[in-house]
């Protein structure tokens, strides 16, 4: 069967999985998986941008909190149920990021890296000083009375699992597109990239931007969950921390590894804070500690590592060359002769 | 003929190094210049001013009619630069195929079918044909410096600029090598720095000889590398022309 097949087929049965899981699943359990594919989202985000065009951000927090608040400030103002209004996120922190890419763009490295965190604490501190959004002490969702309870966190859970499935098959078709092989040709060697006529400061523009909106999206789902939303908490840099964090164990420019670092993820926040007893505190060293020892084994990820070694292929995005179908040798010495 | 490839005064300093001096020559369709020189004379670094990797202090590069001395590197390639790296530079975890593809697609401005058919006529011609799907960070030197060759030529460049991409291989190796250049030579203007004599002479209409960034002579093979400033330097060279 060829792989898109296996793939469509695959995406509908896990449509159907998370169209049914909430008549199964309890509340709390329902809450944790749409925290999980949020989170995921976001991860695939930040590895779009970090993982295939070689830019590291530290304030993707930013993102989230623009979605968030524009989510929570449009739906006050349109007085709509907040789903409505959802779209507005996107586009709101993708028209953010258009613009500081200008002058973030002529940072590189690590300065960059830096530059986004400034920048998203100077916007926090803003935030926090400025009444007309609520302040230090934020936003309760004011049409949250429009909101029908029974059926409010099984919602919740569909958009999550609709906008993590939407995002990874959009991602996936995204490389195998001429532009996702210019991402991918960047992301293995920039200079030999332009060097064969790719715009490489193009390529990072639009991963930037995408990235963006896709945060912006997942970060308004996520806190119009929380029905809340306050400053700390949106632009705590802990959202790229985790981000970064998924990708680097998970296995960077790669559409699998995030899949599996929010497993890894949440899998230990659950056995540490759970069965274990810590402390957060205690969970956030365990990370680290994870994280270290990932990237002394494997550099690039578990995901890639795991790959070379069991030669198991997912999201395969690798083109085939063209061969000839079937060249009898007879035909071909025929040829060559 | 209009030279397709006219340099001028191309200068530029690193700090206290010289990598170009006032360099300025000529290059038709159709011919290639070799480029000899001791190591650190700047060869490599004529190379990135001409395909805009780095920017010239002073001096004009112009192509086919068209200065294109600031344009950025990818537009300098979309017009019609191929460059094979010294240092061979593959995109590790994409297949050879795929490596190839992003010069046709980019470089060439080829989509779909035309984009692969092109790409497997560019393995084929650089023996790589076999290898297509294979990573091409696994690859051994000889088929990095072949895929090298490739991206250059998939990008369906009208100059290509080749920096010593026969060093370090056998000689059977080397010969295959100028056997493949030679076949793109009727259509495509082509510089080529390479320290083998034997290889250059084979293929290079003019030879021009680099020593601290300053072009020292221009000429036909045979008067160059018979040339006394030459084989003042070829001296040196050898020793160091091996590593
Ligand atoms: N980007 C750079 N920054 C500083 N020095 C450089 C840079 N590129 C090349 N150089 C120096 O310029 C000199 C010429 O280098 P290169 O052009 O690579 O020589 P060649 O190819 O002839 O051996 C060397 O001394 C090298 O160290
Ligand atoms: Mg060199």
């Amino acid at each position: 069967m060829p792989t898109r097949t296996i793939l469509a087929a695959s995406g509908l049965v896990l449509a159907a999985v998370i169209a049914g899981a909430p008549f199964v699943l309890n509340e709390g359990i329902l809450r944790l998986a749409t925290e999980c594919l949020l989170l995921l989202t976001m991860a695939q985000m930040w590895n779009l941008l970090a993982g295939y065009a070689g830019l590291v951000s530290l304030g993707h927090q930013v993102f989230i909190a623009f979605g968030a608040y524009a989510l929570f400030l449009t739906s006050g103002w349109l007085e709509v149920t907040p789903i409505w209004v959802l779209p507005v996120a996107p586009v709101v922190a993708a028209v953010v990021a258009a613009i500081i890419a200008v002058p973030l763009f002529r940072l590189r490295e690590a300065y960059f890296s830096i530059a986004m965190w400034v920048f998203a604490e100077i916007i926090g501190a803003f935030t926090m000083k400025s009444q007309a959004v609520g302040g230090t002490s934020g936003l309760p969702l004011p049409t949250s009375k429009l909101i029908d309870f029974d059926w409010f966190e099984p919602t919740m859970f569909w958009l999550a699992g609709a906008l993590t499935l939407g995002t990874i098959a959009a991602l996936y078709k995204l490389m195998i597109s001429s532009f996702g092989l210019g991402l991918m040709s960047v992301r293995d060697n920039d200079l030999a990239a332009m060097s064969v006529g790719v715009d490489v400061r193009h390529n990072r523009f639009v991963a930037f931007v995408l990235s963006a909106a896709g945060c912006g999206l997942a970060g308004a789902l996520s806190f119009m969950g929380n029905l809340y939303i306050a400053p700390l908490a949106a632009f705590d840099v802990n959202w790229s921390v985790y981000m970064m964090f998924i990708v680097i164990i998970g296995g960077i420019g790669t559409l699998e590894g995030p899949i599996l670092g929010v497993i890894i993820f949440f899998g230990l926040r659950e056995l540490m804070t759970g069965p274990l007893g810590l402390s957060g505190g205690w969970y956030l060293v365990g990370l680290g500690v994870i994280a270290v020892i990932v990237m002394m084994v494997a550099p690039r990820g578990i995901w890639p590592a795991l790959r070379d070694r069991l030669g198991i292929r997912l999201l395969d995005v690798q083109r085939t060359s063209p061969r000839p179908a079937v060249v009898l040798p007879s035909a071909s010495q025929q040829i060559a002769g | 003929m209009a030279p397709l490839l006219r340099v001028n005064g191309l200068s530029k300093r690193f700090g206290e190094i010289v990598v170009a001096d006032a360099v300025s020559f000529k290059l038709a369709r159709g011919e290639c210049l070799g480029v000899i020189g001791p190591n650190g004379a700047g060869k490599s670094s004529l190379l990135n001013l001409i395909v805009g990797l780095v920017t010239a202090d002073g001096g004009s590069i112009m192509l086919d009619g068209a200065e294109i001395t600031g344009l950025p590197p990818h537009r300098r390639a979309r017009m019609g630069l191929g460059r094979a790296f010294q240092i061979p530079q593959p995109f590790p975890h994409l297949s050879v195929y795929e490596n190839a593809l992003v010069a046709a697609s980019y470089g060439a401005g080829l989509h779909g079918e035309a984009a692969s058919s092109w790409t497997m006529e560019v393995l084929q011609r650089t023996g790589l044909e076999a290898k297509a799907d294979k990573l091409a960070g696994a690859l051994p030197l000889i088929d990095r410096k072949r895929l090298e060759f490739a991206k250059a030529l998939a990008s369906k460049p009208a100059l290509i600029l080749l920096d010593e991409i026969a060093a370090g291989l056998t000689e059977p190796e080397v010969e295959r090598l100028v056997a493949i250049i030679r076949t793109v030579k009727a259509d495509h203007a082509i510089i080529w720095i390479e320290h083998i004599p034997h290889a250059l002479r084979a293929v290079s209409d003019r030879i021009l000889v680099l020593n601290f960034g300053r072009k020292v002579l221009e000429g036909p093979p045979a008067d160059v590398m018979d040339s006394a400033v030459v084989r003042e330097i070829y001296m040196g060279l050898k020793a160091d022309g091996v590593a």
